[in-house]
């Protein structure tokens, strides 16, 4: 009998460890069709190479379009906020003044007046594409032709409006409730890295390179509320777990960005850090494309807003001193926090969202279907066994 | 009316309309320094301006007189905290350097043979990106070769 309890345990044991190497993290369900997997079903190579060709093409267009556009604002001197470029369509002068005025009140609302960088805003107003010969321009994703060392002080972002925002320039959609603030917040948002080159002027090396090698995702945002309104962020749509897609996003991400949503230092550290240690050479021209959904490639969350919240929470000399500084990315930010950045960076992802508990956890369902299998089998071996037993 | 209206209207429009800030802070520096040392009357005094981020350099050239002394001094803007000068032979080797006097550094040659030297400006410290400097070399006349 002593050798069949120690089966048992053995056997309990045994599940024990399969189900710490094998479930899922805790709470995690899966919400049927996969939300961040692909949107369509993936098409045969050659349609594939096209898009792909596309994409490039795309890209390459943006830039040239950014670097027609640096000429054309050198003159434009009189306005301390960015000077706005129309293209695809003719402004009447009400309109011009209009965008103009909105954003002189976006500029001054971010602390900006005059700048050592010149911001230029150039938005692409939709209008019908009828070419064959060539792929539809950019029109979902924002670029960014940043300062290099031919063109120090310009950096220009390009804007496309997409059909709302174009009928609301050209005056064909009136201001709905709201309509001037959400248009305010559509152009704060977009002057995206600009906002940092005007505010704190061209970074140091180390700052530049890692910035480039995240694609600028830390520093999307200078502004002190979320994105696209008072409280909408990357975090609003992924970071809630009552959305079904949380878990989904979740499995999305690095493991370093996991961790931080756990509310673990080392986490938070390695995906703050994340392209620090890489010496990227910066291109001329620098041309920075924003990921068409930047939320899926973020580091951490909400990364839009950390680098305008650093610079809020230390103030602009202890931020200037991390910007230009030319000492190791964790060693200027670690001096400008005056903490060391995992600390910091984990209770500001707790102001943000609830740290999820990670490790394994089985569904209820799961655990009474195994706990009944299992006393199936210990009633089956126990059986057996005494049958066995010789009187 | 109109005429007093529109001038009043220019002339409170914002300084932008003649250069940023920074430009013309160096301006006046520049200007304040080569009036305080007092160049040498027929020769002329040259100039370069420009900007540039923490760590980058800028160099350009220009021919000094045999026997002629020269002070050659860099300013550079608000945000600067410290810019470096270096005086080149013709062969491209440092001949002086200044980098102890901060934002202002200077020096003091005289040319033994006339030539195209080189002048190199560094800026070592610069708070807010880019800072804007300007060089001037300034000849101060006639004098026994030495350096």
């Amino acid at each position: 009998m002593a050798s069949l309890k120690g089966w048992v345990v053995a056997g309990l044991l045994g599940c024990l460890a399969l189900a710490l190497a094998y479930l899922p993290p805790r709470g995690a369900t899966s919400s049927g069709s996969p939300f961040f997997v692909g949107q369509s079903p993936s098409g045969t190579p050659a349609r594939q190479r096209a898009q792909a060709l596309a994409e490039e093409w795309r890209n390459a267009d943006a830039a040239v379009r950014l670097l027609e556009d640096r000429p054309r604002v050198k003159g434009d001197s009189l306005r301390a906020s960015p000077a706005i470029v129309f293209r695809g369509a003719t402004l009447s002068s009400n309109s011009v003044r209009d965008v103009e005025t909105v954003m002189d009140s976006v500029w001054r609302a971010l602390g900006l007046g005059e700048t050592k960088v010149r911001v230029t805003l150039a938005i692409e107003l939709q209008r019908p594409y009828t070419s064959v010969d060539a792929p539809t321009p950019l029109q979902d994703r924002v670029a960014y032709l940043a300062p290099d060392s031919t063109h120090r002080t310009d950096c220009i972002a390009y804007l496309p409006a997409g059909p709302y925002w174009t009928s609301f320039i050209l005056g064909k959609r009136d201001a709905m409730q709201d309509g001037l603030g959400r248009f305010a917040q559509w152009l704060q948002a977009g002057l995206g890295p600009c906002a940092f080159y005007a505010a704190y002027g061209n970074p140091g090396r180390p700052v530049q390179s890692w910035l480039a090698a995240r694609n600028w995702d830390l520093g999307l945002y200078l502004g002190s509320h979320g994105i696209a309104g008072e409280r909408f962020s990357s975090l609003t749509i992924l970071g809630d777990p009552r959305f079904p897609w949380f878990w989904d996003g979740v499995y999305s991400f690095p493991p370093a960005t996991v961790a931080c949503l756990a509310g673990r230092p080392s986490g938070c550290r390695a995906a703050v850090l994340a392209g620090a240690a890489e010496e990227r050479m910066i291109p001329i021209p620098n041309v920075v494309l924003a990921e068409r959904r930047w939320w899926r490639a973020q580091h951490l969350l909400p990364g839009e807003r950390y680098l305008g919240d650093i610079a809020r929470t230390v103030g602009r000399d202890r931020f200037l001193a991390f910007w230009t500084s030319g000492e190791p990315v964790d060693t200027a930010l670690a001096a400008a926090l005056k903490r060391p950045v995992g600390e910091w960076t984990a209770d500001w992802e707790r102001g943000f969202v609830q740290p999820i508990r990670l490790g394994p956890a089985a569904p209820l369902e799961g655990v009474v279907m195994a706990l009944t299998i299992a006393v199936f089998a210990i009633v089956l071996v126990a059986g057996t066994a005494s049958r066995r037993q010789i009187r | 009316m109109k005429i007093i209206l529109v001038l009043f209207a220019v002339v409170g429009m914002p300084r932008l309309l003649v250069g940023q800030r920074w430009e013309r802070q160096v301006e006046e520096r520049v200007q304040r320094t080569i009036a305080a040392v007092g160049s040498s009357r027929g020769l002329p005094v040259v100039r370069r301006s420009g900007m540039l981020n923490t760590d980058e350099a800028a160099s350009f050239q220009t021919t000094l007189e045999e026997r002629t002394s020269y002070a050659i001094v860099a300013v550079c803007d608000d945000d600067c905290s410290r810019l470096q000068l270096t005086l080149l032979s013709p062969s491209g080797s440092d001949i002086a350097k200044e980098r102890n006097s901060e934002s202002l550094p200077t020096l003091r040659f005289t040319a033994a043979t006339s030539a195209v030297y080189g002048i190199r400006v560094v800026m070592e410290g610069c708070r807010w990106n880019p800072c804007w400097y300007a060089v001037a070399v300034i000849p101060l006349g006639k004098g026994a070769p030495s350096r």
